[in-house]
């Protein structure tokens, strides 16, 4: 049986799916046993959700988008041959 | 070494910006995606991982062209265009390392706050309760995330030490496995998987740190250790 400090330590993992499957269950048999664990996997998942939450992927700037678009299109001119 | 899928194999080293003239051509093979085509897929979540690594607006600029750069010349090693997305944030995470190694700021490895390397076991969680900022709520801990608008998290986010935000912001933030963010940074996993912890952990005692140094919550007593 793990103890509330692994269970603390194991929780984002478990929350990203990412504990094997005896980690797993360790975990999971901590949990019916634990109620203040209980409550900090919730507030683990909401914290993760809070970070996760932050715009990944937010627009480009003007100004860069015309600098990559301007790259990008040197990169599809095709290469002059010999004269 | 060269990995599968060529996320780590793309990395060049010389950090200088080329001018569009001294571009190499972009070979595109018969049936080969356009390098053109892979970067404008990946551009925004680029732009958003830069953002996040440099803490500066223009350097994160700066940097996604750099990134691109080096991506073109390296092409070639992307054999797997479904990992186009972690190849080119590893080619960003060198050109970043590269500019901070240039710049004499080696990426810091040392908690900030002093901590020692795996003492930190500062709890978000029980601090709330502790302190109990809400004392009528039936959702303190929630209610206290509830505190944080979008720019708030972003502040706290980004006073992480670097080499501990890195391994969230790919594996959270950009919805990596802890697998695909290792090959990234090019480290083990299990050293992943405690730098997701010590940052989890700066994050937690960031929150808190903000949330008192911000007014947003009134203490009883000094801050905890």
């Amino acid at each position: 049986m793990i103890d509330c400090n692994e269970a603390v330590r194991r929780m984002w993992a478990y929350l990203d799916r990412e504990l094997g499957a005896k980690p797993v269950a360790e975990f999971e048999a901590h949990l019916q046993t634990c109620q203040r664990c209980c409550g900090e996997l919730e507030f683990s998942r909401h914290l993760r959700e809070l970070v996760a939450d932050t715009d990944a992927a937010p627009p480009l700037p003007p100004e860069l988008r015309s600098r990559v678009e301007n790259l990008l299109a040197d990169a599809e001119m095709p290469t002059e041959g010999p004269a | 070494m060269s990995r599968e899928g060529g996320v780590t194999a793309s990395v060049d080293r010389p950090a200088t910006r080329a001018s569009r003239r001294s571009l190499p051509p972009v070979g595109t093979p018969a049936g080969r995606q356009p390098f053109a085509d892979i970067a404008r897929v990946h551009m925004e979540p680029l732009y958003g991982f830069c953002v996040r690594l440099t803490n500066h607006p223009t350097d994160a600029e700066d940097l996604v062209q750099e990134t691109l750069l080096r991506a073109m010349r390296r092409y070639d090693d992307l054999h797997d265009p479904s990992r186009a997305k972690g190849w080119l944030f590893a080619i960003a995470t060198n050109a970043w390392r590269d500019r901070m190694r240039a710049r004499g700021r080696e990426v810091r490895t040392v908690p900030i706050d002093g901590l020692a390397p795996d003492g930190d076991e500062f709890s978000l969680f029980q601090t709330v309760a502790i302190e109990d900022p809400f004392p009528y709520s039936d959702e303190l801990h929630l209610d206290f995330l509830r505190l944080f608008r979008d720019e708030d998290v972003q502040a706290v986010f980004g006073s992480i030490t670097p080499v501990f935000r890195l391994p969230i912001l790919l594996t959270v933030v950009h919805g990596f496995s802890c697998k695909e963010a290792a090959a990234i940074l090019d480290i083990p996993l299990g050293t992943l998987l405690s730098r997701l912890h010590r940052g989890r952990k700066q994050l937690e005692r960031g929150l808190w740190r903000y949330a008192v140094a911000n007014g947003l919550v009134t203490t009883t007593d000094e801050e905890p250790p």
